[in-house]
């Protein structure tokens, strides 16, 4: 812990702490503008859990690398905005790939892909995780040395049980029976030939756009604390939290615990969460940490129907305005969090061709199987319930891709689960305010820089994305398509591939070399 | 016909749309049906690569090609159209001398139309365009070719265009002679019915009309495209195998040739490949090889991030010509399609060829050769000669 290593950025030495995300360095560093966007406006860190792609940089020559996604090197060397040259094309990429085979590949290695591996692996199968991030644990388990308590009890059975794993790598293309992943920082290719399958991506954010959302140094709530968790110092740092739902406690509190002036604003009123007093008193189990929790944030300013109407700064946020009951409050800080929540992210198993319902989660039967057989879903991307739903439904998963029956008791703790998942979801009601904030000057897609007005009159995605290059950019589709301009309209696109922008193309085999003049 | 008559309109792509400007433009008035929800998000136009490209393999072919690119040039401004369009050029590459002189011939054929061409040997090949392989011969340069983005320029026209009737999210159960019948049961008729629906073409008609559609029918040919993500343009022009021409004549085989298109969103489109089909769901064994016949020209450019892959069908009739005229046994009904790779070069031309054909207008083009009634015989002989 603490040593140091030196990484370049735009030919400028810079001494960052070792095990620290490349972006959380960088962000440390006063480099918080990453890139400018195709308008010209300088963009950072939204995310920081690889969907919004707006930290991206070129890192040791790959053009298009996450910098949220990986870890700071000795001698690594980052440019920015770096144009295309001939000769970084002449920098030989491999794409031989090399085929891997399992009885069982698992995608994601947050709490339901690990105890999803863990329940198969036991039970005698051969299992691969492929997870992009830098470490396994997913975010809700994301760490710089140490894993968490609860992590490690399942990192340790996974060990135990011959879990192998991918780590660093991106699923870009599949099907029932095969999966092709790239790895992150490098693209190199692994082709996964498996006889099952068990999507366990998770959940990401939900975005509201709002007037100066794209400043730099506005991030999403689950972003602030992986990058707190990444490496990020906010000691001393005056840091607002707003949004909505439950994950902006757990962000407060690591924020708090960090050193950082914390303040928390909830959407949501008083009387819409006192809705969650009665499943909270049913459910003992939650009482001791709804108790720590409370108390860890007892000397954080919390409001409730609060809402950030706008941030403002000059290259990046550095006021905002925050609509209390008590009116308008423009406050300086140092640093915005905001999240609405949390959506499913179900893009590969979608590509690989499992129904989705309306909310957009997977649907699965009791026992976590999707209607394309031999693909199974366990987690959030089947309906955002928390981790302890997450960790219950990997174990059906994995069992049942193992081919045995789960237990009674196992499936009804889901259930339950699943209803304190629905008593949490609707005890923050999102107000007609903040769907309302994206006012026509407020870009909606960051990639390509779309203004909301740009879509006035547009009543299909079709139009949206094919007329006026919505969702064309490399998330996807994944920061836009749940704001509320997105809502409205009809239709939607095909996944096809690549279902994850992967830094080095699609072809997978080497290639030839310009010869040199 | 005059102002008063009324013309329907059956297609919102970049032909229906430029057809549509052709008689809103003279005072007529156009109603306009579309199946998809708005105009230019749909089959060729959406899924196309965008190239404006003459075609020198039939001197019909290369006026139709040179009228369709003279009015986008009119038509469009580089600086003024929302980066939609761009005179990037086309740049056709030869592997070896064979090819060499195959683009030797086009020169001559070009040079002979008044088309400004140039033939570009050795090294400078590389100074105009430094990514290319350094094995490549040599090619032709076309410098007053472009690049449109269709679903764009289509949607820009169509606003532009005043006191259209619209109907979208409408489907056709029926065409007859100046007259359609549509799914929600009710009819429409005009003193004009022109069918502009792409590889829709003829799947309406019923009677003698049905008759002939069924043994001339349009041969739906998928392609494959990917595009890079922005900050990639290492290309200036369109480049293009020389064997491309070769591979887009024939119908039935499936064939992949190089043709990177760079957009003036400073990304590369990666195509091309044509077989019989529809537009299905991306076949990635087929997009590799595209990748692959890409890289071969351009070393590197395989290793590009990829935002997207997609499919689309092109139009191909059974002669490989555009059907611009009247349809067989019909009066009051006429076709504007079968464009196959080249329907955004052509669709300004072929759409005012049509007005003029529609009001007895002199022809700026010779309507003869692209009357749909030429399949009669010809075509008959080489199907069952």
């Amino acid at each position: 812990m603490g040593d140091r290593v030196r990484i370049q950025v735009d030919g400028a030495t810079i001494m960052v702490e070792s095990g620290m995300t490349l972006a959380a360095a960088m962000m440390m560093s006063g480099l918080a503008a990453m890139r400018r966007s195709p308008g010209g406006d300088p963009r950072g860190v939204l995310c920081a859990m690889g969907s919004c792609h707006e930290c991206r940089a070129t890192v040791d020559g790959v053009r298009g690398v996450k910098t949220c996604m990986i870890e700071v090197k000795e001698g690594q060397k980052i440019e920015r905005d770096q144009p295309l040259g001939l000769a970084s094309l002449e920098a030989k990429i491999d794409r031989s790939i090399r085929t891997v085979e399992f009885d069982l590949a698992v995608i994601g290695a947050g709490p339901a892909g690990l105890a999803a591996a863990c329940a198969a692996a036991e039970l005698g199968r051969s299992v691969v995780i492929i997870d992009e991030s830098i470490r396994p644990g997913g975010r809700i388990w994301s760490y710089r040395h140490e894993p968490p308590l609860a992590a490690r009890s399942w990192l340790e059975r996974a060990r135990q049980a011959g879990v192998q794993r991918l780590q660093g790598y991106t699923v870009y293309r599949g099907q029932p029976g095969e999966l092709e992943v790239a790895g992150v920082t490098d693209g190199n290719r692994v082709r996964v030939i498996c006889h099952k399958i068990i999507v366990a991506t998770g959940a990401r954010e939900r975005f509201l756009p709002f007037p100066g959302w794209t400043l730099p140094g506005v991030v999403g709530a689950g972003a602030l604390q992986s990058l707190i968790k990444g490496g990020l110092d906010v000691r001393d740092r005056t840091l607002l939290v707003a949004g909505s739902g439950p994950l902006l406690l757990a962000v407060a509190r690591l924020a708090n615990e960090s050193g950082a002036r914390v303040t928390l604003a909830e959407q949501a009123s008083f009387a819409d969460r006192s809705g969650l007093a009665i499943p909270l008193l049913l459910s003992p189990s939650r009482w001791r940490p709804a108790l720590n929790l409370w108390n860890a944030l007892a000397d954080v300013e919390k409001s409730s129907s609060s809402w950030v109407k706008e941030a403002r700064g000059d290259g990046r946020v550095e006021e905002v305005v925050l609509r209390t009951p008590a009116g308008d409050r423009v406050m300086a800080v140092d640093g915005l969090a905001v999240g609405y929540g949390l959506i499913p992210e179900s893009r590969v198993a979608a590509g690989l061709g499992c129904d989705l319902d309306e909310s957009g989660a997977v649907r699965v039967d009791a026992h976590q199987q999707s209607s394309i057989p031999g693909i199974l879903c366990a987690g959030e991307l089947t309906g955002v319930a928390g981790n302890e739903a997450a960790i219950d439904e990997g174990l059906i998963a994995g069992i049942v891709a193992a081919g045995r029956n789960p237990q009674s008791r196992l499936l009804a703790r889901v259930r339950r689960h699943r209803f304190w998942g629905q008593a949490l979801e609707s005890a923050h009601p999102l107000r007609d305010e903040v769907l309302q904030l994206a006012t026509e000057d407020v870009i909606a897609c960051r990639c390509e820089d779309v203004a909301t007005g740009d879509l006035s009159g547009v009543t299909s995605f079709r139009e949206a994305r094919l007329i006026h290059r919505l969702g064309m950019g490399p998330c996807q589709g994944r920061v836009c398509e749940s704001s509320p301009i997105c809502q409205r309209l009809t239709g939607s696109d095909t996944i096809r591939p690549p279902w994850m922008v992967v830094p080095s193309g699609l072809s997978t085999r080497v290639s030839q070399v310009r010869d040199s003049e | 016909m005059n102002q008063r008559h009324h013309v329907i309109i059956l297609g919102a792509g970049i032909a229906g749309v430029c057809c549509a400007r052709e008689f809103v433009d003279r005072g007529f008035k156009v109603s306009l049906i579309e199946s998809g929800p708005a105009a230019g998000v749909q089959g060729a136009t959406a899924a196309g690569m965008g190239h404006i490209v003459v075609n020198d393999g039939d001197p019909e072919v290369l006026r139709l090609c040179l009228r369709g690119r003279e009015l986008w040039r009119e038509r469009l401004n580089e600086e003024e159209t929302d980066q939609s369009y761009w005179r990037s050029g086309t740049l056709w590459m030869a592997e070896d001398d064979s090819q060499m002189e195959a683009l030797k011939g086009a020169l001559g054929r070009l040079q002979s139309a008044g088309v400004e061409s140039e033939l570009i040997e050795g090294e400078r090949l590389f100074k105009v365009e430094p990514a290319l392989a350094r094995d490549l011969v040599g090619g032709l340069r076309i410098p007053h070719d472009g690049v449109v983005y269709a679903p764009k320029v289509t949607a820009n026209l169509w606003n532009e265009l005043e006191q259209v009737e619209s109907y979208f999210h409408t489907a056709v159960v029926e065409i007859g002679d100046g007259w359609v019948q549509l799914a929600n049961g009710s009819r429409l008729a005009g003193d004009a019915v022109i069918v502009a629906t792409g590889i829709s073409l003829l799947d309406h008609f019923t009677g003698a009309a049905g008759e002939w559609a069924r043994q001339f029918p349009i041969l739906p040919r998928e392609g494959h495209l990917a595009i890079t993500a922005r900050g990639t343009r290492i290309l200036g022009h369109h480049v293009v195998e020389a064997g491309y021409q070769k591979g887009a004549h024939q119908v039935s085989e499936e064939a992949v040739a190089c043709a990177i298109l760079p957009r003036p969103t400073d990304q590369l489109c990666l195509g091309s490949c044509r077989r019989p089909g529809r537009g299905g769901p991306v076949d990635a064994q087929l997009l590799q090889r595209i990748i692959d016949r890409c890289e071969r020209f351009v070393p590197g450019v395989s290793s590009l991030p990829i935002l997207r892959t997609w499919t689309g069908s092109r139009a191909a009739t059974s002669d490989g010509k555009p059907l611009i005229g009247p349809m067989p046994g019909l009066k009051r009904t006429w076709l504007l399609g079968g464009f196959e790779g080249l329907g955004i070069t052509q669709a300004p031309a072929a759409a005012e060829l049509l007005c003029q054909r529609v009001l007895g207008e002199a022809c700026i083009l010779d309507p003869g050769a692209w009357d749909p009634a030429r399949m009669r015989s010809a075509v008959v002989g080489r199907l069952h000669g």
